[in-house]
């Protein structure tokens, strides 16, 4: 059962940190940053051949205020490449995985097979490396505040942090370090050559391109090799390209993505620089439909049958919530970002390991308590609002009052909802 | 990602965090001491995965069992200072609330040897009082470092509820809570309409009971009779 799970683990995860040795850390080489992006990128959505960079858009963000800032937002509890030393394995919730898939994790066989299956989803995030040479520093702004799904075979997103838009310059700033990719024309380059060449290169093998006419190579996720897998999760939908790469930076990574990033699983293969360009070119300029956002689903009636609380706990609260709302006392006082605080929260103290707990609540911005169940304005309790908020900011419908949870994984479903809200309909039986 | 390599195995590592843990020794034998045979059985502290069991139990509102789990694991709890380690203090909280719910008297034959029952049976009234002051003390403990949470006042004003001469401090307690539906639990509902109709506060028994009934679920008869029943 999933709540006994949680309870091994959580005293295995005490009894770790009594022995966690703290690692060297790696500090970043940060200069300090005017990034500028290229221009022209945003642009290009229009159709038109994108030209050498426009006069650079001063970016004037602090890189030391932005490396303080990923420390505070605690970036590096999920993304390797942010220049700050791994954490704790108590908080490294993408490396904890990653050592429990790899049977490095000190637990029994047992419990190890167990667990697998559950982090086999939350087990990679795009390193941060050398953005500077990749991602425009504009883009990067606008989506540390407002994340948008990129690939589409990766089930986590990034989580809507509570960054200004202040602060994402900063960050911005230090993560791209004052690099910046050559500017590059590409006057004459041939889109449709490079239509031709993502079809016999067989990119579609590892790329969604949503938007376009499909590519006839389509990526098989869970068959392969496990690097083939993870490259597969870890590739953008490549509608996005325009928005976040310039020509420059492109086009140096088509040609050797290697040389770029370290270490990426894009492969490298082996275009001549013209390939290069025709490719470049295709990607960031052939017209695209209309993106196709999830639709919100509707909001069932509340049931007539009896719902308990062991239904609620076995469908929704056991299942992710409790991973960030949990007991704090069986973690030497770290209940998860929900509940004593992280990835840059203040702390909430929504506790939803136990019943008596769900029902005692959380600090509201006045730091008072209030109950989870209290109705917002239009009636709905703030519990079921925040569910439905990431079924809207799936459909592309951000709430700035009401971050949706579970914080940056899939929306519930509407039967998964029905069932909370008819529970809390129901006075919330034990 | 890479991580720096860390002590494998999870023996060693239980030691050292059984002494963090339960701030008693730095000595590994503190984990077992000398509290018998049973720890023969376990390699490493076992007391985490007790408490957690025992938690379980009373939340499935098996009281003796959690009583008995916590007790079989910790025969000294009632001395055992929670101060110094969340283990303990949550020991003594599942005890604590086992203990209110059954009134000071728990039947522990069978599930726990006679030398650690003690008084926990609660034969005579002076045991069940004495076990209700010490439930109380052990719960306003935990309450003095948690201060602002609701589930554990509710469990500290079900208890102080219990006892004659602290029912209005009780009172007091869960009036502030019921006026944000901060209650945690229906014993809480139910210990709140047992104040009002001492206090002759009809409607406010009612509406206390009606809550304590839709959060018991099925467990309803810990709430006593529906109005309807009485009239
Ligand atoms: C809870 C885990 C989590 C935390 C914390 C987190 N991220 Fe992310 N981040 C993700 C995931 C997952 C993605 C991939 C989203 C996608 O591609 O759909 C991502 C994507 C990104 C990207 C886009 C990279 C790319 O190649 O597409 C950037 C930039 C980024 N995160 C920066 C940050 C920064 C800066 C912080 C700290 C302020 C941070 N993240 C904190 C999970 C996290
Ligand atoms: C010390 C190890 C560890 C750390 C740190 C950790 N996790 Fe996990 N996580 C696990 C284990 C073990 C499971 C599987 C539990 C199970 O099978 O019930 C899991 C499962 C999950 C799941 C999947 C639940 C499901 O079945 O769908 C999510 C989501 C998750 N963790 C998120 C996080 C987040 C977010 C963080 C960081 C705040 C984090 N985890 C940190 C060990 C860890
Ligand atoms: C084996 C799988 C694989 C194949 C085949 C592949 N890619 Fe990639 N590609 C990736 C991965 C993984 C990334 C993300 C790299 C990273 O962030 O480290 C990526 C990133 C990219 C990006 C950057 C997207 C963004 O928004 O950040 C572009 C553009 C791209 N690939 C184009 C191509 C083209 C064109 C081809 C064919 C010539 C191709 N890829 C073939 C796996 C693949
Ligand atoms: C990856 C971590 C994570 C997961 C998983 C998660 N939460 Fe949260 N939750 C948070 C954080 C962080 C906050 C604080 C957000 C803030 O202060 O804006 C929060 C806040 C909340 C709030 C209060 C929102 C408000 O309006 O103030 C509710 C309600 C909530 N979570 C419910 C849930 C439920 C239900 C689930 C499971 C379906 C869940 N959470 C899963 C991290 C998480």
């Amino acid at each position: 059962m999933r709540v006994t799970t949680t309870a091994v683990l959580l005293a295995t995860v005490t009894l770790l940190a009594a022995c966690d040795d703290k690692p060297t850390p790696t500090p970043a080489s940060s200069p300090s940053v005017s990034a500028a992006p290229s221009g022209g990128a945003r642009a290009l959505t229009s159709g038109a051949l994108p030209h050498a960079a426009a006069a650079p858009v001063a970016l004037a963000g602090d890189a030391a205020e932005g490396q303080r800032l990923v420390e505070q937002y605690e970036c590096s509890r999920c993304h390797q490449g942010t220049g700050q030393p791994a954490p704790k394995l108590a908080l490294d919730c993408v490396g904890c995985h990653q050592q429990i898939l790899a049977g490095k994790f000190p637990a029994s066989p047992a419990k190890l097979a167990e667990w697998k299956p559950h982090v086999a989803y939350y087990q990679e995030t795009p390193s941060l490396e050398a953005l500077g040479r990749r991602l425009e520093p504009a883009y990067l702004v606008a989506f540390l505040q407002r994340p948008e799904d990129v690939r589409p075979h990766l089930v986590p997103s990034m989580p809507r942090l509570p960054l200004s838009a202040e602060q994402a310059t900063h960050v911005a700033a230090y993560l791209t370090r004052g690099e910046r990719p050559k500017a590059q024309r590409l006057d004459g380059a041939d889109p449709a050559h490079g239509r031709a060449l993502l079809e016999n290169k067989s990119c579609g093998s590892c790329h969604e391109f949503s938007g376009v006419a499909p590519l006839t190579a389509r990526p098989k996720p869970g068959v392969g090799s496990e690097e083939q897998q993870r490259a597969i999760r870890l590739a953008p939908d490549l509608r996005h390209t325009r928005d976040r790469w310039s020509p420059g930076a492109l086009v140096e990574w088509l040609l050797e993505p290697e040389r770029v990033k370290p270490g990426t699983l894009m492969p490298s293969h082996s275009l001549s620089p013209a390939e290069a360009r025709d490719l470049a070119a295709y990607l960031l300029t052939t017209p695209l439909e209309p993106p196709r956002l999830k639709a919100l689903p509707v909001r069932l009636p509340v049931l007539s049958r009896r719902v308990r609380y062991a239904e609620v706990v076995e469908q929704v609260i056991g299942v992710t919530c409790r991973h960030c709302h949990g007991d704090a006392d069986l973690t030497l006082g770290d209940g998860g970002p929900g509940n004593t605080g992280g990835f840059g929260f203040t702390p909430r103290r929504m506790d939803l390991s136990t019943y008596e707990r769900t029902n005692a609540g959380l600090l509201n911005a006045q730091g008072e308590r209030e109950s989870v169940f209290a109705k917002l304005p239009d009636g709905t309790p703030r519990l079921v609002a925040s569910l439905i908020a990431r079924q809207r900011e799936e459909a592309g419908q951000v709430d700035p009052q009401v971050r949706g949870m579970p914080l940056g994984l899939p929306a519930l479903s509407a039967e998964q909802v029905q069932l909370v809200e008819s529970w809390v309909a129901q006075g919330r039986p034990r | 990602m890479t991580h720096p390599k860390r002590i494998p195995g999870s023996f060693l590592a239980a030691l050292t965090a059984c002494a963090a843990l339960t701030g008693l020794s730095s000595s590994a034998l503190a984990c077992g001491g000398d509290w018998g045979p049973a720890m023969l059985e376990y390699e490493q502290d076992h007391r985490p995965f007790a408490v957690s069991l025992a938690e379980q139990q009373l939340e499935d509102g098996k009281l003796v069992a959690a009583a008995a789990s916590v007790i079989r694991s910790m025969p000294h709890v009632r001395t055992l200072s929670a101060k110094k380690s969340t283990v303990v203090a949550r020991a003594q909280r599942t005890l604590a609330v086992a203990l209110v719910r059954s009134g000071g008297a728990l039947s522990l034959k069978g599930q726990v040897p006679v030398y650690a029952r003690g008084k926990w049976e609660g034969k005579s009234q002076a045991d069940r009082q004495a076990n209700l002051e010490w439930a109380a003390g052990a719960l306003r403990a935990v309450s003095a470092t948690k201060a602002d949470d609701p589930s554990v006042k509710t469990e500290l004003a079900e208890a102080l509820a219990r006892l004659e001469s602290h029912r209005q401090e009780a009172r007091g307690i869960l009036e502030e809570l019921a006026k944000k539906d901060l209650i945690a639990s229906p014993e809480g509902y139910a210990a709140l309409a047992e104040l009002r109709r001492a206090a002759g506060d009809e409607p406010g028994q009612r509406a206390a009971a009606e809550r304590c009934r839709a959060m018991a679920g099925e467990g309803a008869g810990l709430c006593g009779a529906p109005a309807s029943a009485k009239s």
